[in-house]
């Protein structure tokens, strides 16, 4: 995507078009992460920010553009709930109204396997095969970097079945994706 | 714990470790395997880029519009603190150019001091009635070479640094009114595409700007000049133009590389 590299000579327009390809994505990664949408407004923005000012960075790696705004919305979202976390602000955050609203959008949305790479369709095939609550447990684990424990509270589960969920899901993408390979 | 001879373990692990479950001391054991063991970093990568899919799987939601209005504004600070930082650097490049004016002041003096000696010297000659009219001529050849040495030593009267906004690149320019002769001499590794020119433009305070010639590649390039070009010109810059520049009347139709103010030195 040329986009980055017009944003990189800080064309502004260049930026505009690139929010509008990629902002529902980005805020779809933010909202998951963080689950709630005022804070998932702050980093999508803080990320574009980051974005117009570092775009000449992204050359330097190896990524395709999509992954790298991914990576990038995803490092200061977790930033943001360590910051919260170190300020006791963080609260018990109302995951299941992000999944109410991930649900409705989930069915209208054939369009997005389109451009996406055959990693996150292996990815995706093989989650689907999952129950929605196991699927949940293994994507938030990843896009918050939570441990056993940690994942348990934020569920308000009981650590033994987190535990149990996690090593049953891992199993079964793991063969499911070396079927893939 | 032969974990490289298990791969089914390694792979476990491997999986575990990418997702970031893997944690307190099986994770450092892992880590450790994984400096001594090309096999386990090898794992743990193509993990880690099969988990990295989870951003891309993520349902996508659009955002508030109000949330690129805010971007747009914040971009729009960045640019005016971005034109006052500019201003601060100008002033900082100043203090360099002062250093420099000095230097050239000081060569400057030396030749009038030459001037003066040959002068001096003349006229005593001229107190001595009874000197021969051929020491006289001699003497005034000998000022004439010492005056059309002072006239061939150039007088820079004009000094820019011509900074660029983003790299450690800028571009040293020096105008010498009598020679009529701009000298641009580029610091740092600029360089443009060799089916591309940079085109020196004066930006007088009013009115459009005005072409002051075209570059060669080299690292030191002269153009001609006269001095009315030059004077009361506040700012030079430096565009990226097609090869071979374009008309003066067009003004600059690529990015501008390289701008800062033109020092008029008070000898």
């Amino acid at each position: 995507m040329e986009l980055l590299d017009r944003v990189a000579a800080q064309e502004q327009a260049a930026l505009k078009l690139l929010y509008d390809q990629t902002a529902s994505r980005l805020y779809g990664i933010a909202l998951r992460i963080l689950g709630n949408k005022e804070w998932a407004e702050d980093v999508l923005q803080d990320s574009f920010l980051g974005i117009w000012r570092n775009a000449g960075t992204y050359r330097g790696s190896l990524s395709p553009p999509l992954a790298w705004m991914g990576m990038l919305v995803r490092s200061r979202a977790l930033d943001f709930l360590r910051r919260r976390r170190a300020e006791r602000l963080h609260l018990n955050v109302p995951i299941e109204d992000v999944e109410e609203l991930l649900q409705d959008k989930e069915a209208q949305n054939p369009m997005q396997w389109v451009e996406a790479s055959e990693q996150a369709i292996v990815l995706h095939q093989c989650l689907q095969q999952l129950e929605q609550p196991q699927r949940q447990v293994v994507s938030l684990a990843y896009l918050r970097d939570l441990s056993h424990s940690e994942l348990a509270s934020n569920l308000k589960l009981p650590l033994g079945t987190v535990k149990t969920w996690m090593r049953r899901s891992l199993e079964q993408l793991r063969k499911c994706m070396a079927r893939h390979v | 714990m032969r974990l490289t001879q298990n791969p089914e373990l390694l792979d476990r692990l491997a999986a575990a470790y990418a997702l970031g479950t893997l944690r307190g001391g099986a994770r450092r054991r892992f880590e450790q395997h994984a400096r001594e063991h090309a096999q386990v970093r090898a794992a743990a990568l193509l993990w880690q880029g099969r988990w990295s899919a989870f951003s891309e799987v993520q349902t996508p939601v659009p955002p508030d519009p109000a949330v690129w209005v805010r971007i747009n504004n914040l971009i729009e600070a960045d640019k005016a603190n971005a034109a006052t930082s500019r201003q601060r650097e100008a002033s900082a490049t100043k203090r360099l150019k002062h250093g420099l004016a000095w230097w050239r002041s000081a060569a400057l003096i030396g030749g009038l001091a030459t001037v003066v000696a040959v002068s001096v010297g003349l006229w005593s000659h001229r107190g001595l009635k009874d000197a021969s009219q051929q020491q006289l001529a001699a003497l005034q050849t000998q000022l004439q070479t010492a005056h059309a040495a002072l006239q061939a030593t150039p007088q820079i009267q004009y000094v820019a640094v011509l900074a660029s906004g983003k790299a450690d690149a800028s571009v040293l320019v020096t105008f010498d009114p009598r020679l009529h002769r701009l000298t641009l001499q580029r610091i740092g590794d600029y360089q443009e595409a060799p089916d591309r020119s940079l085109q020196l433009w004066a930006l007088p305070s009013q009115g459009a700007p005005r072409s002051l010639g075209v570059l060669g590649s080299g690292k030191l390039e002269k153009l001609t000049a006269q001095e009315a070009e030059v004077q009361a010109v506040p700012v030079l810059a430096i565009s990226l133009e097609p090869k071979g520049g374009v008309p003066s009347e067009t003004g600059p139709t690529g990015p501008v590389l390289f701008k800062g103010a033109l020092i008029h030195r008070d000898l």
